[in-house]
């Protein structure tokens, strides 16, 4: 009886050994550098066609920035510019947390203060 | 029996350099010469050539392609008769010049000449996009572009298919230096994973294979060699080029393991071999 149990209690273990070599396997295949070749090349692929230069996409960065926090309050840090590559085009993605919508009344009561200013000059 | 009456010029491109070129070049010129066409190997990568070597017939050097376009000989005398394989030609590079002597139009005489002469014109491009390429691609029908399962090659190589566009050459992918047991491990660039991001057609998959080390060292084409994975992937891609379009592209595999072994001995091939 006791053999029994230590021979079962045997088996398990290497059960388990073996799930966990398959566990260690395939955390390998997640981590394998030829996924990361690919997904770097792909970008590196675009950005050479697209010839953007660092200066352009700082710029925009700048404008988008302007843009959106005319209407959100927006946390200026996490915005994130990627150009990603799609089936036969190259999309543009802009990604921000937004903290929350200007309310309208700031917004009306600022383009009329903008409107008086405008019209004193 | 002859189907081809006038040649064809292929170059075999890559921008990046030390990707297998020149083999490939010599490779694929002796498998087209045993599938009983004519075929000259040109070697225009001037002042640094190569090719004579790799196909061991740098001693019997008289003339160049540099020669050839100048017209100092004929191409008949440019040519050097390769003694193993019946009807494979050299026309080697230059070794004292640089790649400015030459001009596009005197390589595009050149070759016209050559067309009369051969079923298929093999040219080595140097690597490189500049006025090299330029000459070797400049008479070119057809384009191969070689690359490595590595980012700077495949990188290279998408610039190069971009200037043979521009030029109203659509290449093929010939994808060299495969090693299957990195491939399977997720370790190197699947040949999928470079056709996606090249997005382009495949010719061919070639293996890292000793037995080429050994066919340069002694200037027997690796086609030639017994049990060459590489020979045999070479002369696979030569028959496609010759118009065997529906031979099967054979995906490199590691040979370990008992089964696969024995799979491949039987003849089961696993999917998209």
């Amino acid at each position: 009886m006791h053999e029994k149990l230590e021979y079962a209690e045997r088996g398990l273990k290497m059960k388990f050994k073996f799930f966990e070599k398959l566990k260690e396997k395939r955390q390998r295949k997640k981590s394998a550098s030829g996924g990361i070749a690919k997904k770097r090349l792909q970008f590196a692929i675009i950005y050479d066609k697209l010839e953007v230069s660092d200066t352009m996409l700082q710029s925009l960065h700048h404008d988008i920035l302007t843009v959106i926090s005319k209407y959100f309050e927006i946390d200026r840090e996490s915005l994130k510019i990627d150009i990603k590559p799609t089936e036969d085009l190259s999309s543009l993605v802009v990604n921000t947390h937004i903290l929350r919508a200007k309310p309208a009344s700031a917004k009306k009561k600022k383009i009329a203060s903008q409107k008086i200013a405008s019209k004193k000059q | 029996m002859r189907w081809i009456l006038e040649g064809k010029v292929i170059v075999i491109t890559s921008g990046k350099g030390g990707v297998g070129k020149t083999t490939a070049t010599a490779s694929i010129g002796a498998a087209l010469a045993l599938e009983d066409n004519r075929v000259v190997v040109m070697d225009m990568d001037i002042g640094l050539r190569n090719l004579d070597v790799v196909m061991g017939l740098e001693n019997r050097i008289v003339f160049t392609v540099v020669d050839a376009v100048n017209g100092v000989c004929d191409t008949k005398q440019a040519a050097i008769k390769d003694r193993r394989i019946k009807d494979l030609y050299l026309i080697p590079a230059s070794q004292s010049d640089n790649k400015d002597v030459l001009e596009a139009d005197g390589m595009i005489k050149l070759c016209d000449e050559l067309r009369k002469q051969y079923d298929y014109i093999v040219i080595d491009c140097p690597a490189g996009i500049e006025k090299g390429f330029q000459n070797a691609v400049a008479a070119a029908d057809e384009a191969l572009v070689l690359c490595t399962p590595e980012v700077s090659a495949v990188r290279d190589a998408d610039r190069i298919i971009g200037l043979l566009y521009a030029r109203s050459i659509t290449p093929k992918l010939i994808l060299n230096r495969i090693v299957p047991q990195m491939v399977e491990r997720g370790d190197m660039l699947s040949h999928d994973d470079v056709v996606e991001v090249l997005s382009i057609e495949l010719l061919g998959l070639v293996p890292l294979d000793e037995n080429v080390v050994v066919s340069t060292n002694t200037g027997i084409p690796a086609v030639l060699q017994k049990n060459s994975p590489a020979g045999e992937a070479f002369q696979r891609i030569a028959k496609r080029i010759n118009g065997d379009v529906d031979l099967p592209i054979e995906v490199p595999r590691s040979g370990r393991g008992l089964w696969k072994k024995l799979a491949r001995k039987i003849g089961i091939r696993r999917k998209g071999a």
